[in-house]
């Protein structure tokens, strides 16, 4: 075995502190991933050049590409009208139901990021829960596990495999193709939903949460929306004589109570007025709450309560604004921060209302506390408002605001450059950054979006992880400290049959991508499990695509986007992600290692 | 009308001054009771809790957790009984426990440690130097106690609104001058001012009921709204918000009840 040089030493260190850092977050991934592009030069461990080359790298090209090219199918709508045939197809059963949508979610995520695929079928799976009264629980994690499976059916289905082929360049191994690990994916999509379909009653929590009873499904279907009504009452001539001036923020604070819209004479109506409005005397407001608040409220205030709106119905009957719940997106700006940091308020004119996480409502002080993705905010505004807060893609809205600004007049054009790309790939065998890049300049070109929406689309964090993590992979590879690695394994566990050795290499993978994340996990085991393989005479391509696909094996934890984003509205906890994702993972492995076997005869 | 909380060091004729104002007002006076209460209340033996409110913290106690639990309960007992106005306490903190009320009238009396120790020695039958011996290692028994668990100095004068020096008043002055100062208008309570000690009441009860899960759980209350801050992670987070469900139900008093994970904002709890 190869001595282990000073170099080695350092890389060995260098991957230790990403993966350190990757599990504290003491600072962002991508972050890390810029620490690496600029300490491996420093350390002499890559070339300046080398030190950059991911963002130039095929697969970052392609991530971006696909980014464009998935949000010019969701500006046209062409995905949401996927949505209602589906549905239809669905029928009433919730085994349908899953099935259904799970297979139509594994397909869009098969070529769409697999959050965008997530998020476009939150608003109707929400739909649907309340309409066939089925338990949202039972039907989001079997639909986000498709997700998530989803991406392993095409190369572009999700960043690992995006990147599997250009970590094969320096082994002279010959890539991938586009469709080459669609029969795995497709296994591993059927599997999936068959498990949930057949053992669901076992592994998934009963009536949206570990704990809950199932009796409570039905608040749980809509439980941000049922967390209070809308009451119109009226203040007296004499409300402001003899007392503290009253103000909006006062209602908040002593009855829980939110403050919608007021009037103000002679005739006009502020819609979520500032916290610091004055109630007066002889005015209308329309609240929210929960009954017995807005009781106490009346009483104590000396309000009249009205039996039905009146002077606010206009704005009830949501034709200038309404309610909507919001789920924190992703990757927000919103993420650790509060409303109140935020101020939603001053800045949007959006009232928020409550907050949902886990399984509870939260209507006090819902200001100070720090959101986290997948937490549900039920705000309140004008339309127009909305739309303005909808465009920072700070939220995720579970009913749509936007429909001025979407353009399905450019579906054809959408759909044309979506499968002009595809043709590129597989007919013409052109090289896939430069095919799906083609794609995204039509769209461009075509106006389906304009060229800065492009650019708010793309996700910088991941193309900098992505892109900072190649040097490091380069490093290992050259230094050759993959194989020093891939070798003291090898005299550690001995000589095993190659399929013992892609199951090793698929939990290796699996247990990887928990803790940081799959394109760290990607770029790190593969040259690793290469040489591994090159060593135990096994075939390397098959071990780097255990590697590509069972770092998407992220079910365990609610680590995975798809996850962290259903978690909220599902009102899963951490336990039941662990109890059926455990099922899914081992599942997962067994499947890819036999569906390789059969294909590959690895 | 009013609050008044009497603090003073042993021998300095504070009881005497509180009995007095208590009498002349037509107020209820309190001290031990309160004691008695808590004992009552949260099945604690009453010695444990004179410990908790009079000793200062061994190192050992210091790591653990039993006195501020002790001192949780005793507050909310206090709290709950000051809640109908016109009392005066002359027990021990109470400037401490009842802070954030405007109309509590916080007194301090002292006095000359000869004076004392001449009281303390006729009444124990001990030796003068023997007495001041006493006075002193109590007054810094006090002194470590208030700091231990608040971090203030029980002499620190910002904490009181009126200190007499019962040297050359005698108690009749001490009274007159108590007895004036409560009926200023700043010590009247209004409906604000109540409104906050029935939410510091209802904190410190819903404290009192949580403390075997998260002894170090913050809990805002304002208008019976509540609110409790956990830091002791999911688990602990999962059994309060149980206990609360459980608390909505047997309090009147409280309109809601939310466990919140994270800090309380600053100045903010009980």
């Amino acid at each position: 075995m190869q001595p282990l040089t000073t170099e080695m030493i350092l890389v060995i260190l260098m991957i230790g502190v990403a993966v350190f850092l990757f599990v504290v977050e003491w600072v962002r991934v991508d972050v890390v991933a810029i620490l690496m592009m600029v300490a491996l030069p420093l350390l002499h461990l890559v070339s300046p050049k080398e030190a950059f080359v991911g963002l130039s790298s095929n697969a970052v090209i392609s991530i971006i590409a696909v980014i464009i090219i998935g949000a010019g199918l969701d500006k046209t709508g062409v995905i949401n009208r996927m949505v209602a045939p589906i549905i239809r197809l669905a029928g009433n059963s919730s085994s349908r139901v899953i099935i259904f949508i799970s297979l139509a979610v594994a397909g869009i995520s098969s070529f769409m990021q697999n959050i965008g695929a997530a998020a476009l079928f939150l608003p109707a799976i929400q739909r649907i829960s309340k309409r066939l009264k089925i338990p949202l629980s039972q039907l989001l994690m079997p639909i986000g596990f498709s997700a998530i499976l989803g991406g392993t059916i095409t190369l572009v289905g999700c960043s690992p495999l995006i990147l599997l082929n250009d970590l094969l360049v320096p082994f002279n191994l010959e890539p991938f193709g586009l469709f080459d690990v669609t029969p795995i994916g497709l296994a591993l999509v059927a599997s999936g939903i068959a498990c949930f379909i057949l053992f669901g009653r076992f592994i998934l929590p009963r009536g949206g949460g570990a704990d809950k009873d199932a009796d409570q499904s039905t608040e749980e279907v809509e439980p941000l929306l049922a967390s209070g009504k809308m009451v119109e009452l009226h203040t007296p001539a004499d409300f402001t004589h003899y007392r503290e001036p009253v103000l909006v923020e006062d209602l908040r604070r002593r009855y829980l109570i939110n403050t919608l819209s007021i009037t103000e004479p002679p005739d006009y109506k502020v819609i979520s007025p500032p916290l610091d409005t004055e109630i007066r005397s002889d005015i209308d407001l329309l609240v929210h709450g929960r009954l017995e608040d807005v009781h106490r409220m009346a009483e104590h205030e000396n309000m009249q309560i009205k039996e039905t709106l009146q002077v606010f119905q206009a704005e009830f009957n949501q034709e200038r604004g309404g309610m909507v719940e919001a789920v924190v997106a992703p990757r927000s700006a919103l993420e650790g921060k509060t409303l109140r940091a935020a101020n939603l308020q001053d800045r949007f004119r959006v009232t928020p209302l409550a907050v949902y996480r886990k399984g509870q409502t939260y209507r006090a002080d819902i200001g100070d506390i720090p959101l986290t993705v997948g937490d549900a905010v039920l705000l309140y505004g004008s339309w127009n408002r909305l739309s303005t807060l909808q465009a920072e893609k700070i939220f995720l809205f579970t009913t749509p605001v936007d429909t001025e600004q979407m353009r399905p007049e450019k579906a054809v054009f959408a759909g044309f450059w979506l499968v002009l790309a595809l043709t590129m790939v597989m007919g013409f065998k052109i090289q896939l950054s430069v095919s799906l890049m083609t794609g995204a300049l039509g769209m461009i070109i075509t106006r389906v979006l304009s060229i800065d929406e492009a650019y708010q689309s793309v996700d910088w964090r991941t193309i900098f992880l992505l892109a900072g993590l190649i040097p490091l992979g380069i490093a290992t590879e050259k230094t050759g400290t993959a194989a020093w690695i891939a070798n003291a394994v090898l005299q550690t566990i001995g000589t095993v049959q190659p399929i013992v050795l892609l199951t090793v290499i698929g939990i290796l993978s699996t247990v990887f991508t928990l803790v940081i994340s799959n394109v760290g996990a990607t770029v790190l085991l593969v040259p690793l499990v290469v040489n591994m393989a090159l060593a135990a005479h096994t075939d390397p391509r098959m071990a780097a695509l255990v590697v590509g696909l069972a770092t998407s094996n992220s079910f365990i934890l609610p680590t995975h986007q798809v996850n962290a984003l259903y978690m909220g509205p599902g009102g899963y906890r951490s336990i039941d992600f662990m109890k059926s994702g455990m099922v899914i993972s081992v599942l997962f492995i067994i499947v890819m290692i036999l569906m390789i076997q059969l294909i590959y005869g690895a | 009308m009013a609050i008044i909380t009497i603090s003073r060091g042993s021998y300095s004729r504070g009881k005497e001054v509180a009995e007095a104002v208590a009498a002349r007002l037509g107020y209820e006076c309190i001290s031990r009771d309160v004691l008695l209460d808590a004992s009552k209340r949260f099945n604690i033996p009453e010695v444990k809790l004179i410990r908790a409110i009079h000793d200062a913290p061994t190192l050992l106690q210091r790591m653990g957790h039993d006195r501020s639990a002790y001192m949780a309960y005793i507050r909310s007992a206090l709290t709950w009984r000051v809640r109908e106005d016109n009392v005066v306490y002359h027990g021990l903190a109470g400037h401490i426990l009842l802070q954030g009320v405007s109309h509590v009238l916080k007194v301090r009396i002292i006095a000359d440690i000869e004076n004392r120790a001449a009281a303390e020695a006729a009444r124990e039958g001990i030796s003068l130097k023997k007495a001041r011996e006493l006075l002193v290692k109590d007054d810094e028994e006090r002194r470590r106690w208030s700091h231990s668990l608040y971090g203030k100095d029980p002499w620190d004068s910002h904490l009181y609104d009126l200190i007499l020096h019962v040297k050359k008043l005698r108690t009749e002055d001490a009274v007159e001058f108590i007895c004036q100062a409560a009926n200023l208008p700043q010590f009247h309570a209004t409906e604000a001012s109540r409104q906050k000690l029935e939410d510091l009441a209802l904190a410190c009860r819903i404290k009192a009921a949580i403390l075997d899960v998260d002894k170090d759980a913050d809990i805002t209350c304002e208008y019976g709204n509540l609110i409790v801050y956990s830091q002791a992670g999911e688990r602990a987070v999962r059994q309060l918000e149980k206990r609360a469900a459980a608390l909505l139900g047997e309090i009147p008093a409280i309109n809601n009840l939310e466990v919140h994970e994270g800090k309380a904002p600053a100045g903010a709890g009980a």
